[in-house]
């Protein structure tokens, strides 16, 4: 008797971790129909941002189709892309949701090189709507990214950098909607795999 | 959960692109080109020119590569390399389908969507309830 309980404890650590891990997944019937509601709310989510993303898109090709006509195409096209060492202005913070165990997204627009490398070695919080104190920086990060395409910039490229600008807030809210739904998918997978057996 | 992937979190993670020329461009303008000082970038631009080994390749290494968060590609250059992009299965990076100019974006042919689709089925989560 003893020697048999013995054996239950020693069961090989990944099939304990499994037998833990689907207790922990059983979920209670109010839970599951939250987590549907949960998957049906954030796909809907998805679907609304990606009609908003195809207009928004839309807006910004017609842009930088106009600026293209005014500017000429030998002035605005990818052979003029600098090569050179530069880290991105536009990046994105990871972050992992304790209750749900998803990843979040965070846009971080037109943060400058120095503020990049201090924040791989801090746990900045700064949010994706730059500070008013930073315009100067914002608008420093903006005209260098123009700038590429020379010095001349038309007002339609401008209002194309700022609908692609649009575009990417979108996506990121995609992004987001896109891990939530994909977590509660993969719970209510389980839920089923674990009521097949 | 059994086989939960874990989620790596980071401060500056970079946003990759697999698009014509005119979506590269408007995103570069917008802030997200990254050229490191191997001058590799974080983007590769499908034209005419370009080979499904050279799209696939590229799709293999942004979703492999740590430092990158979202990968973006249009639909039309997903197609072509379709069985890669359903393989994946990965939280991050994330990969968003994304319109092209001429080949509006069409719901029934995301990677991402396809897969949760089964849900409204006949073998969905109501079946499986006693």
């Amino acid at each position: 008797m003893e020697e048999r309980h013995l054996t239950v404890d020693q069961e090989p650590p990944q099939e304990a971790a499994e037998v833990v891990n689907r207790r922990e997944v059983r979920l209670e019937p109010g839970a599951e129909e939250k987590l549907v509601l949960q998957f049906m709310d954030s796909l809907n989510s998805y679907l609304s941002f990606s009609h908003s993303l195809s207009s928004t898109l839309g807006q910004a090709w017609m842009e930088l189709a106009s600026a293209r006509h005014s500017m000429g195409t030998a002035r605005l096209n990818t052979s003029l892309l600098d090569l050179k060492f530069h880290p991105a202005s536009t990046t994105l913070k990871i972050t992992e949701c304790d209750d749900d165990a998803k990843a979040r997204f965070v846009l971080r627009k037109w943060v400058s090189p120095e503020e990049v490398g201090e924040d791989e070695d801090s746990n900045s919080t700064k949010s994706s709507v730059p500070a008013d104190d930073d315009d100067e920086a914002v608008r420093r990060e903006r005209a260098k990214s123009l700038s590429v395409f020379g010095i001349l910039i038309p007002p339609k490229l401008r209002a194309a950098q700022q609908s692609f600008e649009r575009a990417l807030e979108t996506l990121v809210e995609m992004a987001n909607m896109q891990s939530s739904f994909l977590n509660s998918f993969h719970q209510l997978h389980q839920e089923v795999e674990d009521n097949k057996e | 959960m059994a086989n939960r992937a874990q989620i790596p979190t980071k401060n500056s993670a970079l946003i990759a692109m697999i698009a014509d020329e005119d979506t590269v461009v408007g995103f570069l303008l917008a802030g997200v080109g990254n050229v490191d000082l191997r001058r590799k970038t974080n983007y590769l631009i499908v034209d005419s020119k370009t080979t499904v080994k050279q799209i696939e390749d590229a799709f293999k290494e942004f979703t492999t590569r740590e430092d990158i968060a979202i990968v973006l590609i249009s639909q039309y250059v997903a197609n072509m390399i379709r069985f890669l992009v359903d393989s994946y299965n990965k939280p991050v990076p994330a990969i968003l389908e994304i319109p092209s100019k001429d080949h509006p974006y069409d719901p029934a042919h995301d990677s991402v969507l396809s897969r949760v689709k089964y849900l409204f089925s006949t073998e969905s989560v109501a079946s499986g309830r006693r």
